[in-house]
């Protein structure tokens, strides 16, 4: 058997169950003997230390803890208070973002149009004709839809003659 | 184990209770894990002095991440995980000790106790005999690679069993097999090159 091999068979040794051959090569080889000499106190210091007594919880340990943490849970944490705002934040923005878009898909044009300055400044040229006719012989012409239905009608000149 | 498997009915009642935010419902489950909390804390860190605080923000954390625990693997297990990953977060802001009491034993020293465990049970060691030993092994768990380090402390210190390794750590118990046989070679190689490294320095 080789030098390789007894290594292989490491776990054998470790629990103590080194076989007939092991020990056969072990008494023939120093490089493996002095191995299994580390292994051997490695494995006495491993069992010493679980032997350890290991330290106790204080006292009241679960009770103070537990104190503790109803303390803390009264005060809201600062994640959660990011994902309250967070949350909000990405409402919001998905809300603006709705409106963006239907702003942009809806066309400008419709009955809910609001005046613009060429509404308000073709009505005002038009009147402005009407008034100079000098002849009087052209009828002031409504404008369909701009002009109001119940709007003066400028004076016509035939009560002059 | 009877800390493995899956938890039994008062347990999950403890559990939910608390993932609904109850803290005196978490008190129970602190009770019933804090001995294995501690053990596992005191043999990754080796400090007794520290083992409580560092007990008590593991179960802190436990406590605010209960609400991820789903019943899939034990919750001591799931603790155990919490508890490893937090020891290592502290150890990592440690400095690894360099130096073992077994250099500083004469040679005659380290012959008389290597032939006293030859044909002495270890307990039966004189008190600087175990000593030595501990600190030896502490300081090599301390050298080891982190995986190997935790591995080993579960197997040889926690004696936790194959099968609940592989649970803990989401492994095969073959694979941990494999792993457990490579830490423990990695482990005697290393002190061999310490011994190696030591003696260096004395000359």
């Amino acid at each position: 058997m080789h030098c390789d091999d007894i290594r292989d068979q490491l776990d054998k040794l470790w629990d103590g169950q080194a076989l007939g051959e092991i020990r056969q090569h072990l008494a023939s080889c120093a490089a493996c003997s002095s191995y299994h000499r580390d292994l051997r106190l490695v494995r006495a210091g491993f069992s010493l230390l679980r032997q350890e007594e290991t330290p106790a919880p204080s006292l009241g340990f679960a009770q103070r803890l537990v104190r503790q943490l109803t303390e803390v849970s009264k005060v809201p944490s600062m994640a959660d208070f990011f994902e309250r705002v967070g949350r909000r934040f990405v409402y919001a923005t998905l809300a603006l973002t709705l409106l963006a878009i239907l702003a942009l898909a809806v066309p400008s044009t419709g009955p809910v149009r609001a005046l613009t300055v060429s509404d308000i400044q073709v009505p005002a040229q038009e009147a402005s004709l009407a008034n100079s006719d000098p002849m009087g012989e052209s009828l002031p012409q409504e404008s369909p839809g701009v002009a109001p239905a119940d709007a003066p009608v400028p004076a016509v000149p035939s009560e002059a003659k | 184990m009877e800390n493995s498997g899956a938890p039994v009915a008062q347990e999950i009642q403890w559990i939910k209770s608390a993932q609904h935010g109850d803290p005196e419902a978490f008190g129970p489950l602190v009770e019933k894990h804090q001995q294995r909390v501690f053990a596992l804390v005191y043999h990754l860190v080796r400090r007794r002095d520290e083992v409580e605080d560092l007990a008590q923000e593991i179960f802190i954390k436990a406590f605010r991440a209960i609400r991820s625990y789903n019943f899939q693997s034990s919750f001591a297990t799931w603790l155990s995980r919490i508890a490893t990953n937090h020891c290592y977060d502290y150890l990592r802001h440690e400095r690894v000790a360099r130096v073992s009491y077994y250099w500083q034993m004469g040679e005659n020293s380290q012959q008389e106790l290597e032939a006293n465990l030859e044909s002495l049970p270890e307990h039966v060691l004189d008190h600087e005999e175990q000593m030595v030993l501990k600190d030896m092994v502490s300081k090599l768990l301390d050298r080891a690679p982190e995986n190997d380090k935790e591995i080993l402390v579960m197997k040889e210190l926690q004696d936790y069993s194959v099968e609940e390794i592989a649970d803990l750590l989401k492994l095969k118990p073959t694979t941990v097999k494999v792993r457990l046989h490579r830490a423990r070679k990695r482990m005697l190689d290393d002190l061999r090159q310490w011994r190696e490294e030591s003696k260096g320095h004395a000359l």
